[in-house]
């Protein structure tokens, strides 16, 4: 039995896991509902915001922090963008990292995600540095609300992301898992990752920007 | 990931490296200790956040409450061991993706620990749920006490809100959504020929993750219950009590539950079915739950996301519903209903997808308009993402929203209705077998459609100004989501409990639950149409006058539908443990599910099927859906043709003799055969035929062969003809009594038959007096019937009918005879006629009622009776019976005695009124 077990199964990660009717891998598909749903979550925030910034503001954008002054709200354009630019080039360094691995270059697939690990680090370390000096408590005005909602939402997701790219790592360490064949769980985590990121840049343009 | 093959063969699975199954405790005092250190760590977390960022009230309750309920529930699932294998596998060690350790079960222990077991997780969830069905039932019986008279009863404003709250809260998260996700678990997965689900371990995650969820929303009502309803909306959810964070959080436990099962459903309809199951041969189950399971993952986030802002606000203080800084109530009613419209139809739809099964198998023909039913599914699904604000006609939106709203609304009634025309279509003109799961689909249609109807009024724009807010509302959910959910998922329990207990239900016992709660839904809810058009509004604990009589009367038909709930369990319990055992298809299904064993083998299939067609070919020839092959015990891997090799088993009084039984389990020996007996009963009593039959079907299924049958009002002729038009057979086998007495073999039936089927018929001989004496077999209870002046009294028989309808049964009549004078007297002789003639008449009306019996007349008293009863009969039970005048304790104490270990039953007859039998 434990023999015939193994033949069919990736008990070592060498073997794809077949599934039927469909060309992709069970965990892949998995992985691209669950963002889908994941895409759900922030559309209702995002709701949330867009009913607030043009039902109640009437696009009077940002609204006015404090009456007395006159003062409004401003988020960092300049310091996010640049920590954007961070997160943006992770993308790349994961997507190098999953390319390594297709020519056999463990060393480089390695590299590829503690680079992107760092990134992603330095973007949650900056972002919680400008939560410290934005000026502005999650209580201030349904505008605090949002903001720190979907920001906050996205930095937990960024967590988790690092959080999945760690498990990667540590199975390549510690189980020499992943082949040019079959690669799943990487490849799942890389596109959480990449959607991590799109989310990001979104938000950037809308709470940010314009 | 956890990731099935399901071209993998197994037929046993004994893992040698594995280590041996952990104690039940092992895993629950995890879970204890778990949940403590979750909810310490909760406490722990807030107070350190509160202290670092310098908060002045260190002590905010509702914070803590949040995130000792959040980490209690995570530390429960993890602490329960749902977690284990990740845990394994992110540290990095070695760990096997199809490690089945947890998988199946034994022992009752293996249903209450983590299973991976999609059978097992199955029925997990529908313990589960009804559970929380029972206590859903119960508030809303509380809430019915409150409504009885106007003013105020047992509860004031703030509790009674609590009341239906929890109520509604408890019925849609706890008990509708999670139940389609239980039945779908146990039948899903064998439908479309997999092994399992896609993850196993997620499945079973998501069934743990609804334990907290239900227990938070059970302990809200002690710490001040919420009350903003199911709906919660703000300012009102904002400003509730801890209940209303323990639902908050509650509602995401079962959301995250949901979503993961919906990922799991839609992976494994995807990839795993069986060759040959293209999109258009899956059972319009498969359709429905694939669709669902579209609408709760891109839905049900939007729950999730109303659910944090309202707890935002709530605990955090953020202004997202306080329209003083700049935020918006109506803001949470969008988001809300742009889930929670569709998810009035991840209620439905399954319950669409159990009627269209049920509503085939049991007319016998194809369903009408299948790709009808499956688009409309979809559309229903999509539509439903764009109707939402019809809840909010009157909230004060944006007005143009109103028209738009109105028309999407009215639009999806026409995919609802091809659905209802599509039903009516299959019943059309179809063999209607009025089993329990049809009557329940029948009873589906009649109140869904009704419930339909009041969803047009309102859902335009014009008659719902009047009628929002009121108790025609009520009567809307109520027609819709108990008339129509509720009814699917009893439908689908009584379908499919033969196949998840291996046990039959009681027929009887299923109508009266039925039309208990039938009746009592009716008188409760339809006059709820009425009392809203007249104004009475919901959610309010006191009325007007005018309205007091007719709110009586609904709460004491309510108290119907808690009968007909006592029925149902009972029924349930009682089969589950003792129901006479089920054969692999009793209903003669054609769906995958049906052509394996009851319950399934811990892997389902010994070999993946293969699937030549669509799945409700009833009637027509030659056409089948699948093949499956034949295991090692039942003759070897070999390609089975499972249809081709049903023999038509032919019979009516001698269905039930040891002749033809015999020959039948002689047959099934010779490979992998499967039996359909049909009874021609044509001018004969149904009932008695039915119960002659199901003595058979008894004792095949004990015998572990796969027999399903069926009463026709037909001569035999044409009883073979219809049947061999629903489903080929390979031969046909007709037992007939003695060529002398029989009248078929005057009529030439073999021949007839022969030339009309165009297969081989094999005949069977049975002896008159073989069709009348019981076979001996474990699924036939003996019962000894003592009795002597009662004999003649029609009380005992319909005592025994009922018994037989329960469980086949077989009666032994002994009518003792103690004379007191010496026994060859003229006298004597003269008394011992009349008892025989008692015995033989007494034995003939069970013979004619369908119950084979024999007996004689004992020279002794009902002590020696009860004695020969033991020992020479070796009955099971011994029924005592005598009337009521007559009863003497220190007889039945004799004869308890005399029977030793043999169960004594009394049975008082009274001379005026029939048998009632008495526990005391
Ligand atoms: C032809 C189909 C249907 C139409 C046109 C329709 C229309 C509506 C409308 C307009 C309302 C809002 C009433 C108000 O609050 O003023 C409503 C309420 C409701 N409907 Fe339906 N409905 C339909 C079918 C269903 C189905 C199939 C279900 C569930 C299985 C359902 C469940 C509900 C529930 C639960 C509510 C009350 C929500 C609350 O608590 O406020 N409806 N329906
Ligand atoms: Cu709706």
């Amino acid at each position: 039995m434990a023999a015939e077990h193994t033949a069919t199964v990736s008990s070592h990660g060498d073997v794809a896991a077949p599934g039927r009717g469909a060309g992709i891998s069970q965990g892949m598909l998995a992985m691209i509902l669950f963002i889908g749903s994941e895409a759900m979550l922030f559309a209702s925030f995002f709701t949330a915001y867009f009913m607030v910034r043009y039902n109640i503001a009437e696009n009077d954008w940002p609204p006015i922090k404090d009456l007395a002054t006159g003062e409004r709200f401003e988020p960092p354009v300049l310091g996010t963008g640049v920590n954007t630019a961070f997160l943006v080039f992770s993308s790349f360094t994961v997507w190098y990292a999953e390319h390594r691995l297709k020519h056999g270059d463990r060393k480089g697939l390695e590299r590829g995600l503690i680079v992107t690990m760092l990134l992603g680090a330095t973007f949650l370390a900056v972002q919680i540095n400008e939560y410290v000096h934005l000026g502005f408590t999650p209580q201030d005005q349904a505008y605090g609300a949002a903001f720190y909602t979907l920001t906050g939402f996205h930095g937990l997701h960024v967590f988790v992301g690092l959080t999945l790219l760690w498990i990667c790592y540590l199975r390549i360490k510690r189980a020499h898992d992943f082949t040019p064949q079959w690669a799943t769980p990487l490849g799942a985590a890389s596109l959480y990752w990449h959607f991590v990121d799109v989310v990001w840049v979104f938000l950037y343009v809308v709470v940010y920007l314009i | 990931m956890a990731t099935h093959a399901p071209t993998h063969a197994h037929t046993d699975h004994g893992h040698g490296h594995h280590a041996p199954p952990k104690p039940l405790w092992y895993w629950w005092k995890r879970a204890i200790v778990w949940t403590i250190s979750g909810a310490l760590a909760g406490i722990a977390l807030v107070f350190f956040f509160r202290w670092a960022f310098g908060f002045s009230n260190l002590w905010e309750p509702e914070s803590y409450y949040t995130a000792i309920a959040s980490l209690a529930g995570i530390g429960f699932v993890i602490g329960i061991g749902c977690f284990d294998w990740w845990w394994a596998y992110l540290r990095g060690k070695h760990v096997d993706f199809e490690d089945h350790s947890l998988h199946g079960a034994k022992t009752w222990r293996d249903y209450l620990r983590p299973n991976t077991d999609h059978k097992v997780i199955g029925i997990q969830y529908m313990v589960a749920v009804f559970t929380f069905f029972v206590v859903g039932g119960l508030l809303a019986e509380l809430v019915r006490l409150e409504l009885a008279q106007p003013g105020f009863q047992i509860a004031d404003g703030e509790t009674y809100n609590g009341y239906f709250s929890a109520h509604a809260t408890v019925m849609i998260f706890g008990f509708v959504i999670p139940s389609f996700a239980g039945l779908a678990n146990y039948v899903l997965p064998v439908m479309i020929g997999a092994k399992d689900m896609a993850f196993p371990r997620l499945n079973a995650l998501s069934f743990w993750l609804l334990l907290p969820a239900g227990a938070m929303l059970a302990i809200a009502p002690f710490v001040g219950a919420f009350s903003a309803g199911w709906t919660a909306y703000p300012p009102l959810a904002v400003q509730g009590t801890t209940g209303q964070t323990l639902f908050e959080v509650a509602v995401q436990f079962a959301g995250a539950s949901s979503i993961a099962t919906a990922l799991n459903f839609l992976v494994t309809i995807m990839t795993m079915r069986a060759p040959g199951m293209t999109v258009w041969r899956m059972p319009l189950l498969v359709w429905a739950n694939a669709t669902t399971s579209g609408l709760v993952v891109f839905g049900t986030p939007f729950i999730a996301g109303s659910q944090f802002m309202t707890l935002f606000d709530r605990v955090v203080g953020t202004n997202f519903f306080n329209a003083a800084n700049g935020g918006d109530v109506i803001m949470y009613q969008h988001v809300f209903w742009f889930y929670s419209h569709p998810a009035v139809y991840i209620m439905m739809l399954p319950g669409f997808g159990i009627i269209s099964e049920v509503l085939s198998t049991f007319s016998r023909k194809p369903i009408f308009g299948y790709r009808a039913l499956a688009f409309s599914t979809v559309a229903i699904a999509l539509l439903g993402f764009g109707v939402w604000a019809h809840h909010m006609f009157v909230s004060g939106m944006a007005s143009w929203l109103r028209i738009p709203m109105m028309i999407t609304t009215i639009i999806i009634a026409v995919p609802t209705g091809v659905k209802i025309f599509s039903w009516l279509g299959t019943i059309w003109n179809g063999k209607i077998h009025l089993k329990t799961p049809m009557i329940w689909a029948l009873g589906f249609i009649f109140t869904f459609v009704i419930g339909g109807l009041s969803g047009v009024f309102l859902g335009t724009l014009t008659t719902d100004i009047a009628l929002t807010d009121t108790y025609f509302v009520v009567a809307h959910i109520h027609y819709v989501f108990f008339g129509g959910s509720v009814f699917t998922i009893f439908a689908g329990t009584y379908y499919w409990f033969p196949k998840m207990t291996g046990r039959m239900y009681s027929e009887t016992l299923g109508k009266w639950h039925f039309w208990l709660t039938f009746i009592g839904f009716n008188g409760t809810f339809f006059p709820q149409h009425w009392l809203g058009a007249h104004g009475m509004p919901r959610r309010v604990a006191d009325y007007d006058e005018r309205f007091a009589d007719l709110n009586l009367i609904i709460s004491l038909f309510s108290l119907f539908m808690v009968a007909g709930t006592l029925v149902f369990f009972y029924n349930m319990i009682w089969s589950w443990r003792s129901g006479p055992k089920a054969p692999w298809n009793p209903w003669r299904g054609r769906s995958l599910e049906w052509l394996v064993s009851s319950p399934p083998s811990l892997f389902n299939f010994d070999a993946v099927p293969q699937v030549v067609g669509g799945p409700y070919q009833y009637g027509i020839p030659g056409a089948r859906h699948a093949v499956v092959y034949a295991g090692d015990h039942l003759g070897g891997g070999e390609l089975t043709e499972t249809e081709l090799r049903t023999v038509l088993v032919v019979a009516n009084r001698t269905v039930a003799s040891s002749s033809l039984l015999d020959q039948v389990k002689a047959r099934a020996e010779e490979g992998y055969w499967r039996f359909t007996i049909v009874v021609p009963a044509k001018g004969d009593d149904h009932r008695a035929a039915d119960r002659r039959l199901q003595v058979a079907l008894a004792v095949l299924a004990e015998a572990g062969i796969d027999a399903s049958g069926t009463v026709e009002d037909l001569g035999p002729l044409e009883a073979v003809k219809r049947i061999l038009e629903e489903e080929p057979a390979h031969e046909v086998m007709l037992a007939t009594l003695p060529t002398g007495q029989s009248e078929w073999m005057q009529q030439d039936m073999i021949d007839r038959v022969r030339k009309a089927s165009g297969i081989a018929v094999t005949r069977v001989i049975v002896r008159g007096d073989d069709a009348r004496t019981a076979v001996r077999s474990a699924a036939v209870q003996r019962i000894a019937v003592i009795a002597n002046d009662t004999l003649g009294d029609a009380g005992l028989v319909s005592a025994l009918q009922a018994r037989a309808d329960e469980r086949p049964l077989a009666a032994v009549v002994l009518c003792p005879l103690s004379l007191d004078g010496p026994g060859w007297t003229d006298d004597a002789d003269k008394v011992r006629d009349e008892a025989t003639g008692r015995t033989r008449a007494v034995i003939q009306r069970l013979q004619d009622s369908g119950i084979q019996a024999h007996g004689e007349v004992i020279d002794g008293d009902p002590v020696a009776a009860a004695k020969i009863a033991r020992s020479d009969y070796k009955v099971d039970t011994v029924l005592v019976c005598s009337y009521r005048r007559d009863s003497s304790e220190e007889l039945l104490g004799q004869v308890r005695a005399a029977a030793g270990d043999t169960a004594v039953e009394h049975v008082v007859v009274d001379a005026e009124a029939p048998a009632a039998p008495s526990g005391a």
